[in-house]
Formats: structure tokens, C-alpha cells, sequence
């Protein structure tokens, strides 16, 4: 019953010290491959600027239109006023107005194009991924097995699952990477009538929003882009007089949701050398043991004359 | 070995001494609880048929805020934690060495086997694109840093191979007894399969750490979501460790209250070898909690009045009430107090492990999830057919531990009581009585 010292070495040796090693390799190749994220070399996105925006909704139309997803008319069977992001609605216009009056502000909610994405961290055979190029985060049908884990990863809550019929999909702003193939713009920012959504290379929209910010001291939240370090950085931006939290943009900090949370995951599963090396140790240590058991078991069968079993 | 004093006077051996795995005999397979467990499976397929067809919104509770429902976060991430016998006491008996607990071997192997399939197909029916599984195969098609990957891959592989050839040697054995023809065949395999089991146990415990473990770092993706009295980097540590003392628990429960039911002898050095080493996984594993929580300072928010709080309290008082009763039992061999040690302690882990994807879930905007009925009933279908397939095997197969008596008893009723049944094949093996000739004589 008891481990003899001996034995208790000799297991250490043969499962530790190879786990050792493993940590150490795994650790060091870790930090070579240092927290900062790289930004893909043709990013675009797009940049709101809440204070400029009237809420006219013509993106909403724009972007079904240019998605050719039919109008989610499923509220009153009339309007298409979906009250969220859904199956059917890639970008949305929402209204924060508080009830003591205070300012108020629309804000518009579609993909915000994560340099990090968590979505694509989580997708199991990625399904969801960011392009290397222009850095946009598109859903493929193919390799999307419906496990919904993207709806519960993404810390914005865009991902969204379609719950009806036999052949979900899953739908999100793409950035109507298929106009840009064309050479035009996405639909929101094509339609939109007082410029508050502005598409472009993500260097572009993040010099022109702090030149905005430069411009009108005093008149944006915390006077910052949302987007420029947040989550690991975004490629869509938002400037906005409100705070970001109220237009359901979370505080996350500098680093991403990936690596922050998934920091010890991806150190213990580094090139999976620890788990290599703690099964060579177990084989060796399991083969010694069975050899014992074996032999009690075969003067056991001796003594009882019965088949062995446990 | 042989000394054990436990239930009986100094110096004599411990009668009840399982060391034989005995098919539950003299009970029919079918029953009206059998068919009723069958009945229930039958509608869970049925329904599943209807959820293929109509798609998860119509049959299930799940929205876009709780894109998990039960089949996912009950059904798998708890129950596979409940099944995880095989790799927890497992690993007590080869890697520690605590030789007796072999006798619940094969009792951990069936509940994990059964426990993990069936999660698994209903993974594949939650799941809502289930056609595009066969990127399993194809390596470079995994996201190696993907949690979920990690537990789709890991663990069907798992129950596929390492579990099920663990499954095999009983099989084998009904096969040997079965018909003395199959035997140099039977025999055959066994050796073959000897020769690779050093690399099957191993593998069986490997990935379920794993595994087991992913489970838990699912919900680190999910951030500030998840309320601060379970989001820690240690949640993949913990959810382990709830899984090997819920999966002790469900062992030993389970082995316990069949031998209640089915009037066995029960071993006590076997229960409180197991019974103490769930007390003290259970004492860890709380010791690791509450410094983690005390650590990240979210020791505060427990004592707020809301939802999460109650859960956190209630599955932190089941947890440790249901561990100190398992320590308690020990001392006097008081079986009833085990057997709710191991019922308390476990229904506390698996509300763990329920926890961070539904109760302590806080989506943003904030929403509520409720399963519906088919959800429930497909859910709770495909818990009884796990049930009744345990039942069936118990009945058939030697799963069930028991003394050596037991084995000449069964051996000696196919013998004389029911000499028209010749298919198990176990009326020439065994003990018939001082004037019964034996196969030696």
C-alpha cells in the first residue's frame, strides 16, 4: 500500500524530470514569442464616431442589403427593427439614453475585428479565422461544427447562432469582404449620410480619430479611440462622448482575451511536449506496475483455482 | 494482505473480501424499471429526430445569450465528471498503489465508459452543424490552443480507444466462459492486449487530465462573464480535481448502493481506502478554492445577497459537509454516512462544475435560460440510457465486486437451480460442496 522511498524517486525521476525539461522549453520559447500582437499588414476597418451619428439606421438597411440577408422583419412582421444583433442582422444601430437625462448617444454594434480574436482562439477547427492580410475575422461553413463556443468567447457578444432550421449558421460582420473584392466600400459606411462610420486602412482611421480627438479637446470620453489598445487593439474604432461602457463596449485592458486567459493553457500545450513527455513517464511507470500485478494475480489464480480477473 | 481486522475480531481475515467480479445473478435483466429507463430513451430519440430537423431554438431554452444549454454544460461538463472513475481511481490504484481499490476497477471503467458516450452523442446532437465532426481526422484542420478542441479531440479519442479497450478484457472473459471453443482465440487477444496495455492505461490517464481539465478552461475565454467566484487561471486545476472526488463518489456510491440492492457483501477495507481518499481529495481540493478566492480577493462578493452567493455557499456546504461525513465514516465503518458523504460531496461538485457555464453566468445584456421540456427530456433520456446499459452489463457481465463465496454460489446455482440456462457457461467453474466432485478430481 505504501510507495517505499525507492520507488517514490525512481517515479519522481522518470515522470519529473522529463516534465521539468518540458517546462523549462516550453516556458522559454513562450516568452521568444513576447505578448505583442502583430497587426496584419493591409488591416482595415472602420471607425464610429458616436457624436456624429443620427441614428437614421441606413446602414442597418445597407448592410442586409449588401449581405443579401432578406430585412429581419420579425418584430411586427412590418419593420425591420431587430432589437439586436442576430441571425439575419450583421450591424445594428442601438440607443443609449439614460433616464436621468443626462447625454445620451447612439452607438452602432457590428464586428469589431479583433487583433486577437477570442472568437477564432476558441473555434475548434477554425471555422472562424482572421485573415492575414487585411485582418478581417470571417466565418467558413465548411469547418463550422455549431458548438456556439464563439457566442460565448466573444467578449463583445456578436457572433450569433441561427436557432432555426437544420442547417444553422453562424453570422457576423465580415466587413463585406466580398464589395471590397470589387473595390467598393462595406454597405454602412457607403450609405452613411454624415460620415459618423468611415472605412479605410486601420493606420488611416486611427490618425484621423486622434486628430478628431486633437481637434476637439474636451469633447470625447476619456479622450481616447476605443479600439486602439483595447482587447490587444480592434480594427474598428470608436470615438464617442459617452462612456464606452454604456455603449456595451466592456473595459478589457491592453492585452487580449486570449492571452491573458489562455496564458498557462498555451504554455502546458507548447508544441505538446509536456504532454509527449508525462506519457513516456506513465508507460514506464505503468509497465513496472502491471508487471506486479500480473504475478499476484497468477499465484492468486493458483490458489483459488479460478480465472484471474481484477 | 489477507489480515485485515476490519468488521471482524483481531487476527482473523476479512470474510467479505471482494476479489471476484460477479455477474448479478437470480434478478431478470427486465424489469418494469428497465423498460420504463427504455421507454425514456426511446422518447429522447424520438425528440432528437424532431431536433435534427427543426433545429435547437424550437426544442431548447438556449438563446443568444446562453448559447449552452444543458445538454452541453450538464450532460457533458458534468456527468464526464462524474464518469471520470476510470482515470481517478485509476490512478489511486496503479500510480499510488493502493492495491485494493482494483476491486472497484471495473465498475469504474463501465460508469466512465457509459458516462462518457453518451455524453458524447449528445455533444453530437447539440451540436449544430454535427456533419463537419470529420475535420476529427484531419490534424492540421485542429486549433491546438482552442479549449474545445481540445476536449472534442481528446475527448473522443479517449472514450473511443484507451476506454473502450480497457472495456474489452470483460468481454473476453464472458466470451471464455461462454463456449470452450472461443478460448485459444479469447486468449490470444488477452496476450495481445496485455502486451499494449501499459500504453492504453497511460493513455487513459493522460488524456482525461486533460481533458478534464480543458473542461474548465473553457470558460476562462469567457472573462469577466463568468462571476469572480469561480473565473481563476485555477479553474482548469479545479475542475479536475472536483472530478476525481465526484468520480470516487460515484464509484464507490454506485458500487454500495448495488450491494444494497442486490444483497452483496460489502468490503470495508475497499470503501474506506476509497472513502479516505476522497476525504482528503475533497479537503485539497476545498483548501485550493477557498485560497484562490481568498487570494484574488473575491471573498467579498460571497457575502452579497444575490443568486451567486447562494450557489457558491450551497456548493461549498454540500462539498464540505458531504467530506467531513466521508472522514466521519471511516472511523466506525458507518456505511449509511458514506454513502451520503458520497452523495452530498458529489451533488457539490457537479453544481461546481455546473456553475461558471449557467448559474454564475452573467451575460451581457443580461438574460435568463431556462431549459424546456424536450431539452430536459432528451437530456434525462439519455441519462437512462446510460442506466439501463449498466444495468444490462452488471447482469451479464462480471462488473460487480464481491467475495469469493459469491462466485461458488453463482457457479452452484446455474449448477442446480437453473441447469436449462448452459450459456453462461459458469456451472463448471466453481466450489459445488464437500461431496461435489470438482473439475480437479
Amino acid at each position: 500500500m505504501a510507495i517505499t522511498r525507492r520507488e517514490l524517486i525512481s517515479t519522481v525521476a522518470k515522470a519529473g524530470v522529463p516534465a521539468a525539461v518540458a517546462m523549462t522549453v516550453g516556458a522559454e520559447s513562450l516568452h521568444a514569442e513576447t505578448e505583442s500582437i502583430p497587426i496584419p499588414s493591409a488591416a482595415v476597418g472602420l471607425l464610429y464616431d458616436a457624436s456624429i451619428c443620427i441614428g437614421c439606421k441606413a446602414c442597418v438597411s445597407a448592410c442586409s442589403e449588401a449581405n443579401d440577408t432578406p430585412a429581419d422583419t420579425r418584430g411586427d412582421d412590418l419593420h425591420q427593427a431587430p432589437s439586436d444583433l442576430n441571425d439575419l442582422t450583421r450591424n445594428i444601430i442601438k440607443l443609449y439614453k439614460p433616464e436621468d437625462g443626462s447625454r445620451s448617444s447612439f452607438v452602432k454594434r457590428q464586428c469589431m475585428h479583433c487583433l486577437d480574436p477570442a472568437c477564432a482562439a476558441g473555434c475548434p477547427f477554425q471555422a472562424l479565422h482572421k485573415d492575414p492580410e487585411t485582418g478581417i475575422v470571417s466565418w467558413t461553413a465548411e469547418e463550422c461544427i455549431g458548438c456556439r463556443y464563439c457566442t460565448i468567447t466573444c467578449p463583445y457578444h456578436v457572433p450569433r447562432f441561427q436557432w432555426k432550421g437544420f442547417n444553422p449558421r453562424v453570422t457576423k460582420c465580415e466587413l463585406c469582404s466580398q464589395r471590397l473584392e470589387k473595390g467598393l466600400e462595406p454597405g454602412c459606411s457607403s450609405v452613411c449620410p454624415t460620415g459618423a462610420v468611415i472605412f479605410g486602412p486601420r493606420t488611416v482611421l486611427l490618425s484621423e480619430a486622434k486628430r478628431r480627438i486633437s481637434k476637439n479637446p474636451g469633447r470625447y470620453y476619456q479622450e481616447r479611440v476605443y479600439g486602439e489598445t483595447d482587447n490587444g487593439g480592434t480594427q474598428c474604432l470608436y470615438l464617442s462622448r459617452v462612456p464606452f461602457e454604456k455603449l456595451g463596449l466592456p473595459e478589457l485592458g491592453p492585452e487580449s482575451v486570449p492571452a491573458r486567459t489562455l496564458r498557462w493553457q498555451r504554455r502546458l500545450y507548447q508544441y505538446f511536449a509536456l504532454p509527449a513527455l508525462l506519457y513516456v513517464g506513465l508507460v514506464q511507470v505503468i509497465r513496472q506496475r502491471l508487471k506486479g500485478h500480473e504475478q499476484e494475480a497468477h499465484e492468486r489464480e493458483k490458489e483459488t483455482g479460478l480465472r484471474a480477473q481484477l | 494482505m489477507s489480515t485485515a481486522t476490519i468488521g471482524n475480531a483481531p487476527g482473523t481475515t476479512n470474510e467479505g473480501r471482494w476479489e471476484r467480479a460477479v455477474p448479478v445473478y437470480g434478478f431478470p435483466v427486465v424489469n418494469g424499471f428497465f423498460l420504463a429507463l427504455v421507454a425514456m430513451t426511446l422518447l429522447a430519440f424520438a425528440l432528437t429526430a424532431y431536433r435534427e430537423l427543426a433545429g435547437l431554438g424550437p426544442v431548447s431554452g438556449m438563446n443568444d445569450a446562453y448559447g449552452w444549454g444543458i445538454w452541453k454544460t450538464f450532460n457533458v461538463m458534468v456527468l464526464t465528471g462524474l464518469g471520470s472513475g476510470a482515470f481517478a481511481v485509476g490512478i489511486a490504484a496503479w500510480l499510488f498503489k493502493r492495491k485494493r481499490l482494483h476491486a472497484l476497477m471495473r465498475m469504474a471503467l463501465l460508469t466512465s465508459f457509459l458516462a462518457y458516450a453518451c455524453g458524447l452523442l449528445l455533444l453530437g446532437i447539440d451540436a449544430g452543424r454535427p456533419w463537419n465532426f470529420y475535420w476529427i481526422v484531419f490534424p492540421w484542420k485542429w486549433n491546438m490552443h482552442s479549449p474545445l478542441a481540445e476536449v472534442a479531440i481528446c475527448m473522443s479519442i479517449y472514450a473511443m480507444i484507451p476506454l473502450a479497450l480497457e472495456n474489452i478484457p470483460v468481454v473476453l472473459e464472458r466470451l471464455w466462459y461462454f463456449d470452450s471453443r472461443l478460448r485459444p482465440g479469447v486468449e490470444r487477444m488477452e496476450r495481445g492486449l496485455h502486451k499494449f496495455f501499459p500504453w492504453i492505461i497511460a493513455a487513459a490517464y493522460l488524456l482525461p487530465g486533460m481533458h478534464q481539465s480543458s473542461l474548465g478552461a473553457l470558460m476562462l475565454l469567457a472573462g469577466e462573464r463568468v462571476h469572480p467566484l469561480w473565473q481563476t487561471p485555477f479553474l482548469p486545476l479545479l475542475y479536475l480535481g472536483a472530478a476525481t472526488f465526484m468520480s470516487f463518489g460515484c464509484v464507490a456510491g454506485t458500487t454500495m448502493l448495488c450491494c444494497v440492492v442486490w444483497k452483496r457483501v460489502m468490503d470495508m477495507e475497499v470503501l474506506d481506502e476509497a472513502a479516505r481518499i476522497t476525504a482528503w481529495l475533497i479537503f485539497g481540493w476545498l483548501g485550493l478554492r477557498l485560497l484562490d478566492i481568498l487570494f484574488r480577493g473575491a471573498l467579498g462578493t460571497a457575502f452579497h445577497a444575490d443568486r451567486f452567493a447562494g450557489v457558491f455557499w450551497l456548493e461549498t456546504l454540500l462539498v464540505s459537509v458531504g467530506g467531513w461525513m466521508l472522514y466521519r465514516s471511516v472511523r466506525n465503518h458507518d456505511t449509511r454516512m458514506m454513502f451520503l458523504g458520497y452523495v452530498l460531496s458529489s451533488a457539490g461538485g457537479m453544481i461546481y462544475r455546473f456553475s461558471p457555464t449557467t448559474l454564475a453566468f452573467r451575460p451581457n445584456p443580461e438574460s435568463l435560460y431556462f431549459p424546456s421540456t424536450i431539452e430536459v427530456l432528451v437530456a434525462l433520456g439519455f441519462i437512462c440510457m446510460g442506466v439501463a446499459a449498466f444495468l444490462l452489463v452488471v447482469k451479464r457481465f462480471g462488473i460487480l465486486p464481491a467475495p469469493i463465496q459469491e462466485w461458488h454460489d453463482m457457479a452452484s446455482y446455474f449448477r442446480f437451480r437453473r441447469p436449462y440456462i448452459r450459456w453462461t457457461g459458469y456451472f463448471k467453474y466453481g466450489f459445488f460442496g464437500e461431496n461435489e466432485p470438482t473439475d480437479s478430481d
